[in-house]
């Protein structure tokens, strides 16, 4: 077994059932939902995972896993299908009689211990299935080790009036932690947690087992875990990430990550063959632009056929955007039909939707309201009726007509 | 579906010659074509997509570019452990002490691959062919007719390469085949060089033809024995081209402009596969007016393209003009450079403001890596 170890384990937590994200995840897994046009979001956190060296990874799942299992597969387009380590998909079990669902993100690891167990790490790397950055893991594992730390906590610095949104590390001008405060009403720095965190895996066991048997536990990272390390001492450090990085849990912050893509002024490139974004290949011809096509700073990929107007937009493979039909600062996600004429604007479209001829979606926006965009949404396979108008913000279910 | 099946496929022809730059560094096989495929990618998937899985590759010269894109076959989902993708490199026999010089030298070869594999019957093809063939169909028509060898045909004008026309009778069965290398604007019934038959029917050929110092299988073993074979002409009636020539690469190029043609060549019969690159989307930035194209992932595009195809990753900088062009992967066009009736292949850097116009009967082809 010798041969089997591995330094660092990631363990992504894939199990949130997403509810903000509303109909994009009424069928899927969060982590599922497509990105950028012919990504998924969870595609980010694997694709740093290989690129940082980190080739075993345990995907916790819970929540609607079928279309996640099957798109991780055998882990082959993240070069993860290997002999010894590779992606693995982990539910919840049984063992022996009793068995339970994840009650927690330390609960989801405690209950895979003995799966980490089985490739005696030295380190293990906790990671979110939500985020959309570029990050080199090795580096954040090389100063644990240099600090001898128990924990290493990634951290971003925020807008001081987002501070309080967020888990606040407050730290020692050694990058030793203090204090971490979840969303403060005061905040004393602005050093977020970007839920990322390293562990030495002998402490954090020891940890988890402990936390298992607080019955008041909520059995969380950010709330048990992190705190009971702090008070008994333990050696924690934030480690300074500088970089794009965003939270795509809600609606808004998901089109505007997407709409990211398009300003060069974002950080979001992922053009960069030294880091490489990967994602499981949908086989389709170049797209078609036709005659009467107009497309301005969009992204179009593969299976396309665009024959209307296309401004400021993210277009996922497979989809038809019709004569006439206009589309402005919109995430359209693979196999979506816009027919001629249809108006879509300020919308997500969900995957294999179809938007009738005529049809109207959404409305410009210029500014977020209360720091959200008034974003209109049209879930996955849902069908909007030719003529139909469907205003600002609305959210429209699959398999009900608008 | 049927598992019965193997296939053996030639990487190269003796139209190469007709290719010029194009195919200096690469076989016919290896021959990109419609922004993000090669040759390769038609008859593999189409075997694939047809259950057939046991897959030979000869190949003659220049394969290190055929090598690095078939791999293990991965792509294809031929990385199998049972049956899966062979590629046999060029070699010099005991015998011959020369590199094969005709199919039957090529197969008689390989002739221990084939009679080790454990399916009954064979699929002969060339890879200089874009089509969607549903060999499953094939094979039921085979053996519906009865036949000892089934042809697939298609209905096309002769170039200026070497062709197998046939005739056949009221029972589609081949009563004459004509080889010959002049053009016509007649269309006639071709051969697409896909043959299928029973292997043990091939290999006693095989053995025959290279004892008589046969090469040539049209020639030799097909249509010197035409009076004892059941050929069966199979007309394959979607799309389908033979590319052997400046002219067809770049015409057959541009039919994947039209829809229709598209469609029934990536979607017929199943989908087509290719070697994955990851690349990301293609951009389109605020100056850049497309118009009937195609247009592969990975592109930045901030000039004006018409009627063209542009592959992965091809750069087009402000002020630029595409038309009635090819551009292989990371072509770079630079400003105000114009390009018209020209195919540039892989890596080709057009400077500024240069100007490059061919004719649509004769398109300019600029070599691999040059930069004009």
């Amino acid at each position: 077994m010798l041969h089997n170890n591995k330094e660092c384990v990631a363990m992504l937590l894939a199990g949130g059932q997403g509810t903000r994200l509303g109909v994009l995840t009424k069928d899927t897994a969060k982590p599922a939902v497509p990105f950028g046009g012919k990504y998924r979001i969870i595609d980010f956190p694997l694709s740093n995972c290989i690129n940082s060296g980190i080739d075993t990874i345990g995907v916790l799942t819970q929540y609607q896993p079928f279309d996640l299992n099957q798109y991780i597969g055998n882990g082959q387009p993240w070069d993860l299908d290997r002999l010894n380590g590779g992606v693995y998909v982990l539910p919840p079990y049984m063992r022996g009689k009793s068995g339970e669902w994840y009650k927690g993100t330390a609960n989801a690891i405690y209950q895979n211990i003995a799966f980490i167990d089985k490739f005696m790490p030295e380190y293990v790397l906790i990671l979110s299935g939500d985020h959309i950055y570029k990050m080199d893991y090795s580096e954040m594992l090389a100063a644990h080790k240099k600090r001898n730390a128990d924990c290493t906590i990634a951290v971003i610095d925020v807008p001081k009036e987002e501070a309080s949104r967020f888990g606040i590390m407050n730290t020692n001008p050694d990058g030793s932690v203090y204090e971490f405060e979840e969303k403060p009403k005061k905040p004393k720095s602005t050093n977020a947690s970007m839920g990322i965190y390293i562990f030495t895996w002998e402490k954090l066991k020891k940890y988890l087992v402990s936390d298992e048997e607080d019955k008041n536990s909520e059995n969380d990272f950010g709330k048990n875990i992190i705190p009971n390390m702090l008070n008994a001492g333990e050696k924690l450090f934030a480690y300074d990430f500088k970089g794009y990085w965003k939270d795509v849990g809600t609606i808004s912050s998901l089109w505007e990550a997407n709409m990211d893509l398009l300003d060069t002024k974002s950080g979001l490139v992922l053009n960069d063959d030294k880091w490489k974004i990967y994602a499981r290949s949908t086989a389709e011809p170049p797209h078609f632009t036709g005659d009467k096509a107009v497309i301005k700073n969009s992204l179009i990929t593969e299976g396309c056929s665009i024959l209307g107007s296309v401004t400021n937009s993210i277009i996922s493979p497979s989809v038809v955007v019709g004569e006439n039909a206009v589309v402005e600062d919109c995430t359209i996600m693979p196999g979506v039909i816009i027919q001629d004429g249809a108006v879509v604007k300020h919308s997500i479209i969900g995957a294999g939707a179809v938007i009738g001829s005529g049809a109207v979606v959404g409305e410009t926006q210029k500014e977020p309201v209360a720091g959200e965009w008034q974003i209109t949404v049209v879930g996955p396979n849902a069908i909007v009726q030719p003529k139909a108008k469907v205003p600002v913000n609305a959210m429209i279910d699959g398999g009900e007509l608008a | 579906m049927n598992n019965n099946i193997m296939s053996v496929v030639f990487a190269s022809d003796s139209a190469e010659a007709k290719l010029n730059e194009l195919t200096i560094h690469r076989t016919t096989a290896s021959l990109p074509f419609c922004g993000r495929y090669r040759f390769i990618d038609f008859t593999l998937s189409n075997l694939v997509n047809s259950n057939i899985t046991t897959i030979g590759i000869i190949t003659k010269s220049n394969y290190s570019s055929l090598m690095d894109h078939i791999r293990m076959g991965r792509d294809w989902d031929l990385n199998r452990k049972n049956s899966g993708i062979a590629v046999f490199p060029p070699y010099v026999s005991n015998i011959s002490r020369n590199i094969y010089r005709g199919k039957i030298e090529a197969l008689h070869g390989i002739l221990d691959y084939i009679t080790n594999a454990k399916e009954d019957y064979i699929v002969l093809t060339n890879s200089n062919i874009a089509a969607n063939i549903d060999y499953e169909e094939v094979y039921n028509a085979h053996i519906k007719a009865n036949a000892d060898i089934t042809m697939i045909t298609h209905m096309a004008k002769p170039n200026n390469c070497t062709r197998v026309i046939v005739e056949s009778d009221e029972n589609n069965f081949v009563k004459e085949m004509l080889i010959k290398n002049t053009k016509s604007d007649e269309i006639s019934q071709i051969s697409l060089n896909i043959y299928l038959m029973k292997k043990e029917l091939l290999v006693k050929m095989i053995e025959m033809g290279y004892e008589q110092g046969h090469m040539n299988f049209e020639r030799h073993t097909l249509q010197q024995n035409l009076d004892k074979l059941k050929i069966y002409a199979y007309l394959h009636n979607g799309y389908s081209a033979i590319i052997d020539d400046i002219q067809s690469y770049y015409g057959e190029n541009m039919r994947m402009l039209d829809s229709k043609v598209r469609n029934d060549l990536f979607y017929r019969a199943g989908k087509i596969y290719t070697k994955t690159k990851d690349s990301v989307p293609t951009i389109y930035r605020e100056k850049s007016t497309v118009k009937n194209s195609l247009i592969a992932d990975g592109c930045d595009i901030n000039g004006t393209v018409e009627n063209s195809i542009l592959f992965r990753g091809v750069v087009v900088e402000e002020g630029a003009v595409i038309k009635n062009s090819i551009v292989m992967e990371h072509g770079i066009i630079q400003k105000d450079a114009q390009l018209s009736y020209t195919i540039t292949d892989k890596n080709v850097v057009i400077t500024e403001s240069r100007r490059i116009a061919g004719y649509d009967t004769y398109p300019v082809v600029i070599a691999k890596n040059k930069t004009v």
